[in-house]
């Protein structure tokens, strides 16, 4: 079995990254190793074939709008932190008027009001980011002015 | 000096104060790599173009805390890897529907040599996949020595991690690669 630290210099070997005493003390140890011998060849298949690809880049017009992409996230966050607190501040405003008999009726109890004071804040606060999301899925494909 | 010429640091220093120019120089100077790092660290290349995107936004808005003593790139790239990081465990385990379907959405064959493509074609596939196999840190140091040809000295100021360790991740990385890439070559 082999030493650990020869399995490991294999790699610094291949990637020319060891010192010359190391290097001549890899070799040394790889004219007596198969094992290592053979996972040296199998690296080196590795690099081979790595060494035939790249990643693949996308188009030129999809960089064009890369800036103006994060532009628009940057400026817009906090716009939509305001509207959404609005539209819930409105919308439970407007709650509040239409249920007023129950939330100001004395026989009703405390405990009942608050739950359903805090459902429906709930409600509206889903509702509203659900609205959000959709807005933003449904984002145009990045593709589309890219001429094929 | 104009904002093109400007270093990291400086441009940083600038959009600490708000400057919306020196952001977009730094988005244009970095957004191809940081594309590239996340595509390679993801496989999904609309996974990878949203990540990118997202690391610019937290540059900015974590500008304030970022130490002008340090080099840039290394702080971006974390932002990033922790972005893939998080995507990987979003994901729990990496469904092949969302690999690219087309490898040369991921990797591309730079072979121009028609007799090999064919099987260049095979090994490029069953590469995609194996990679896609292996387990975030080990993708991440393949990707970077393989895929971004850096030295051990760049992963390891990269990564913050001593050269011996980078050494040893990329050994146990490459072996556990050429071990699944025999399955499907």
């Amino acid at each position: 079995m082999c030493e650990e630290k020869y399995k490991i210099r294999l790699s610094g070997y291949i990637d020319d990254e060891l010192s010359t005493d190391e290097r001549r003390d890899f070799e040394a140890h790889l004219t007596g190793c198969t094992e290592c011998r053979k996972e040296l060849d199998s690296f080196r298949k590795l690099k081979e074939v790595t060494g035939a690809m790249k990643y693949a880049d996308i188009p030129e017009q999809v960089w064009e709008g890369y800036w103006a992409d994060i532009y628009r996230r940057l400026e817009r966050g906090l716009g939509w932190v305001f509207i959404s607190i609005g539209v819930i501040v409105i919308l439970s405003f407007g709650c509040f008027h239409l249920l007023n008999d129950f939330f100001l009726n004395p026989d009703e109890p405390v405990l009942l009001k608050i739950g359903i004071g805090f459902g429906i804040i709930g409600v509206i606060i889903l509702f509203v980011s659900l609205i959000r999301e959709r807005l933003f899925a449904s984002k145009r494909d990045r593709y589309d002015e890219v001429e094929r | 000096m104009t904002v093109e010429t400007c270093d990291d640091s400086a441009l940083m220093a600038l959009i600490k104060e708000g400057s919306q120019i020196a952001m977009k120089q730094l988005v244009e100077r970095y957004k191809k790599r940081a594309y590239h790092l996340a595509l390679g660290m993801v496989g999904n290349k609309d996974e990878a173009f949203d990540i990118s995107q997202e690391a610019f936004i937290r540059v900015y808005k974590s500008a304030g805390r970022f130490d002008p003593a340090q080099r840039f790139f290394p702080w971006f790239y974390s932002i990033i890897a922790n972005l893939c990081s998080d995507c990987h465990k979003r994901r729990k385990k990496w469904d092949s529907r969302q690999i690219d379907i087309d490898e040369n959405d991921f990797l591309m064959i730079t072979e121009v040599n028609p007799e090999n493509i064919a099987v260049k074609k095979e090994m490029a596939r069953g590469l995609r996949k194996a990679i896609m196999k292996l387990d975030f840190s080990d993708r991440e140091i393949i990707m970077l020595k393989h895929f971004r040809n850096l030295s051990y000295e760049e992963i390891s100021a990269l990564l913050k991690i001593p050269k011996g360790t980078v050494m040893s991740r990329l050994y146990y990385a490459r072996h556990k690669l050429a071990g699944i890439l025999n399955e499907y070559v």
